[in-house]
C-alpha cells in the first residue's frame, strides 16, 4: 500500500536544511511563461518575493516526492515564509509560498557546490525577483540553506 | 466492404478491454485520478468513483462486441462511447489545458495532438463496426485490422516509453547530433563554474551587486569583472588549469569617469 | 586593449589575492553592508528594485518595459550595468520585444537603475523527448521548446562535475533544466547550460 507521506520526522522541523534552489517563471508573463498562471496558490508572479515548496499539499507532494531522495519535508501550505540563504555568500531572503515545486524526485542526488560548500538536491524553487537577489539568474541552481525567518 | 468492418470490432474491444484494465488495475492511475480532466469535470472527490464506472462501461461493451451474438446495436454502442471520449477530450482542453486525460496511462502530460487523433480515429472505427454484422476475417480484414491497432498503438503517447523512446535513443546513439568539434574557445561558462568553486569567488560574492559586466581573454587568463557596489570585482581565471585555488580577486575603487 | 581593462588587469595581477581581504571593505562589516541595501520588501509582495516584461522601445539609455500585471517600467542603463544575452552582451544588443528581468535600485522618480539585466533569460525544466541535429526538444509541461546547442557557448554541467562543451551524454527521456536565451516570439531557446542530475 502506497504512504501518502514518508514516517521519518521532515528534516526541516529539526533546524536548518540544506539542498539546491533554482528559478522559476509564473504569472502571464512572457516567452514559455506565457501560459504558466499563477501557480498552484493562485498569486505568483515573478516580480514578487515567492517561492514554490515540494510539499504543500498531498497532490503535491505526490508530484514532488522529495522522500525518493530520501528527503523529507514538512507540510507547509500557501503564505507561509521561509528564509533562503545562499551558501558562502552568506545573502538571503525571505519569501512565501506560491507554488508547488520542484521536482526534487526527478533530480535526486544531484549537487551543487559554491566554494568549498556543496548540497544536494532540489529542495526549493525562487521567482525571478527572490532568485537575483541572492544570486545572478545566469547562475540556474546554486546551493542554499533553508530556514524558517 | 464487409471485409474493412469485420476486423473493427475486435481492434475497438482489446483498445477498450486494455483501457477499462489499466482503470480497474492501475494503482497510481487512481492516485492521479484527481490531477485529470474528469476531476475536474466530476469534482475531484468523485474522480476515482467515475473512472470505475467508465472502466465498467468499456468492458461492457468490450465483452459485446467479442461474444456472440453480433448486431449493430454494439458498433453504435462503441460509438457512443468513443464520441463521449471525444466530447470529454475537448471539455478537458478547454476546461483545464495543463491537467492529463487520465485515459489509458499514467503520464501527467496534458492531451495534445496525438490524443485527439487517437479518439477520432476510435469513433471512426467504431462507425465502421457498425456494419461489422457476423462476418468471418478475411486477409483484408486482419491487414486492415492490425494496421488500425497499430495506429492506436502509435497515437497513444503513455506507451512511448516502450518504442519510441528506446527508438529515438537509438538514432542519437548512431547519429551523434550533439557530438561536438572541440570549440577554439572555452565556453565562458566553464570558467564561471569554476570560479564559483574558488575561495576568491566565496569570499568576494556576498559584494557583488551586478552579473558579469566585462570578460576577456589574455595570456592563459579570463578576467571575469563585476561591479561590487561603488567599486569593482575583477577575477583572474586560469584558462587551462581546473584547480580553483588558483583564480584571483581584487576590488578596485576605479577613478571617476569623465 | 581599452584602458579600463589595462587598470583592472594590472590591479588583479599586481594586487589580487586568493581571498579579498576584510580590510578591502574599510570599515564596513558584512551587516553594514546589508543594511546600506535596499529597505526590506515585505515577503510575498512585488519587489520595486525588481522588474520583469518585454520592451516596448528605447531611447538613449533606457528601456521602456511592459510588465505581465500591465505595470510600465523605466529602466536605466549605465556604465556598471550588466547585460546578459547569452552571456555578457552590450547595449546595442537590446532589442524592442525582448523579454527581460532587472535588478537595481528604484529611484525617487520611479525609474530603475539597473545593476543588472537579463535578456530573454529562461531557466525551465523539463523531459528531453528527441534530440536531433544541435537541438534538444524539451517537453515543458506539455509544451515542447526546442532547444538550441550553440558553438562555443552552451555548456552541459552533469551533477556537481566540472561543465562540458560535450552535451552528448544528454539522454532522451531524462529530465534536465535548461538556461538559455528564448527566441523573442517562439517556442525556441538558445542553450546557455543544461543542468543534468547525473
Amino acid at each position: 500500500m502506497a504512504r501518502s507521506q514518508s514516517t521519518d520526522p521532515p528534516l526541516d522541523l529539526l533546524g536548518p536544511v540544506q539542498g539546491e534552489v533554482s528559478w522559476f517563471c509564473c504569472g502571464a508573463a512572457w516567452g514559455p511563461c506565457s501560459t504558466t498562471g499563477k501557480g498552484a496558490c493562485g498569486t505568483c508572479n515573478s516580480g514578487s518575493l515567492q517561492h514554490a515548496w515540494p510539499n504543500t499539499s498531498d497532490a503535491c507532494w505526490a508530484i514532488t516526492r522529495p522522500d525518493s531522495c530520501g528527503v523529507s519535508m514538512s507540510r507547509r501550505t500557501c503564505g507561509f515564509s521561509h528564509r533562503t540563504t545562499a551558501l558562502c555568500s552568506g545573502t538571503s531572503v525571505v519569501t512565501t509560498i506560491a507554488d508547488c515545486g520542484p521536482q526534487t524526485d526527478l533530480f535526486c542526488g544531484e549537487r551543487s557546490c559554491c566554494g568549498a560548500t556543496c548540497a544536494s538536491n532540489r529542495l526549493i524553487d525562487l521567482t525571478p525577483a527572490a532568485y537575483s537577489r541572492i544570486a545572478s539568474l545566469s547562475t540556474g541552481l546554486r546551493p542554499c540553506e533553508i530556514s524558517v525567518p | 466492404m464487409h471485409g474493412i468492418a469485420a476486423p473493427q470490432p475486435y481492434v475497438i474491444a482489446l483498445f477498450l478491454l486494455w483501457a477499462a484494465l489499466m482503470k480497474l488495475l492501475s494503482r497510481r492511475m487512481r492516485a492521479q485520478a484527481g490531477q485529470t480532466a474528469l476531476a475536474r469535470l466530476v469534482g475531484a472527490a468523485r474522480a476515482v468513483p467515475a473512472l470505475r464506472l467508465v472502466a465498467v462501461l468499456e468492458l461492457a461493451v468490450a465483452a459485446a462486441l467479442l461474444l456472440p451474438p453480433a448486431s449493430p446495436l454494439e458498433g453504435t454502442a462503441a460509438t457512443v462511447l468513443s464520441a463521449g471520449f471525444l466530447l470529454y477530450l475537448t471539455y478537458g482542453r478547454l476546461a483545464a489545458p495543463a491537467s492529463s486525460c487520465g485515459c489509458l496511462g499514467t503520464h501527467a502530460r496534458p492531451v495534445n495532438w496525438r490524443g485527439f487523433g487517437r479518439a477520432g480515429l476510435l469513433l471512426a472505427v467504431s462507425v465502421a463496426a457498425i456494419w461489422a454484422g457476423p462476418y468471418p476475417l478475411d486477409a483484408t480484414g486482419v491487414v486492415v485490422g492490425l494496421a488500425e491497432a497499430a495506429a492506436l498503438l502509435a497515437l497513444s503517447a503513455e506507451l512511448d516509453r516502450h518504442w519510441l523512446t528506446p527508438l529515438r535513443r537509438l538514432l542519437v546513439r548512431l547519429r551523434r547530433p550533439l557530438a561536438v568539434v572541440a570549440p577554439e574557445k572555452i565556453p565562458l561558462e566553464v570558467s564561471l563554474r569554476l570560479l564559483y568553486l574558488s575561495p576568491a569567488y566565496c569570499s568576494a560574492s556576498a559584494r557583488l551587486t551586478s552579473d558579469v559586466q566585462d570578460v576577456w581573454d589574455e595570456d592563459g587568463l579570463r578576467f571575469v569583472v563585476y561591479a561590487a557596489r561603488e567599486r569593482t570585482a575583477v577575477f583572474a581565471v586560469p584558462l587551462s588549469d581546473g584547480d580553483p585555488s588558483a583564480v584571483r580577486v581584487a576590488l578596485i575603487q576605479e577613478p571617476a569617469l569623465a | 586593449m581599452t584602458s579600463r581593462r589595462q587598470l583592472l588587469k594590472s590591479a588583479v595581477l599586481g594586487g589580487g589575492a586568493g581571498v579579498v581581504a576584510a580590510t578591502a571593505f574599510g570599515s564596513l562589516g558584512p551587516e553594514a553592508a546589508f543594511a546600506q541595501a535596499a529597505p526590506d520588501v515585505e515577503p510575498g509582495t512585488p519587489d520595486p528594485n525588481f522588474a520583469e516584461g518585454r520592451i516596448r522601445s528605447i531611447k538613449d539609455n533606457t528601456l521602456f518595459v511592459l510588465g505581465s500585471n500591465w505595470v510600465f517600467h523605466r529602466i536605466r542603463v549605465v556604465d556598471g550595468t550588466s547585460l546578459w544575452k547569452l552571456g555578457p552582451v552590450a547595449f546595442d544588443q537590446a532589442k524592442p520585444g525582448d523579454g527581460l528581468y532587472a535588478r537595481g535600485v528604484r529611484m525617487p522618480d520611479g525609474v530603475l537603475a539597473a545593476e543588472s539585466v537579463w535578456f530573454n533569460i529562461v531557466n525551465v525544466k523539463g523531459h528531453i523527448q528527441n534530440i536531433t541535429s544541435e537541438k534538444v526538444h524539451l517537453d515543458h509541461n506539455g509544451k515542447q521548446i526546442l532547444c538550441h546547442l550553440v558553438a562555443g557557448k552552451s555548456v552541459a554541467v552533469y551533477s556537481d562535475a566540472p561543465p562540458s562543451a560535450d552535451l552528448s551524454q544528454l539522454r532522451v527521456g531524462q529530465h534536465v533544466q535548461v538556461l538559455g536565451a528564448w527566441r523573442p516570439d517562439t517556442n525556441e531557446v538558445d542553450i546557455a547550460t543544461v543542468f543534468s542530475p547525473h
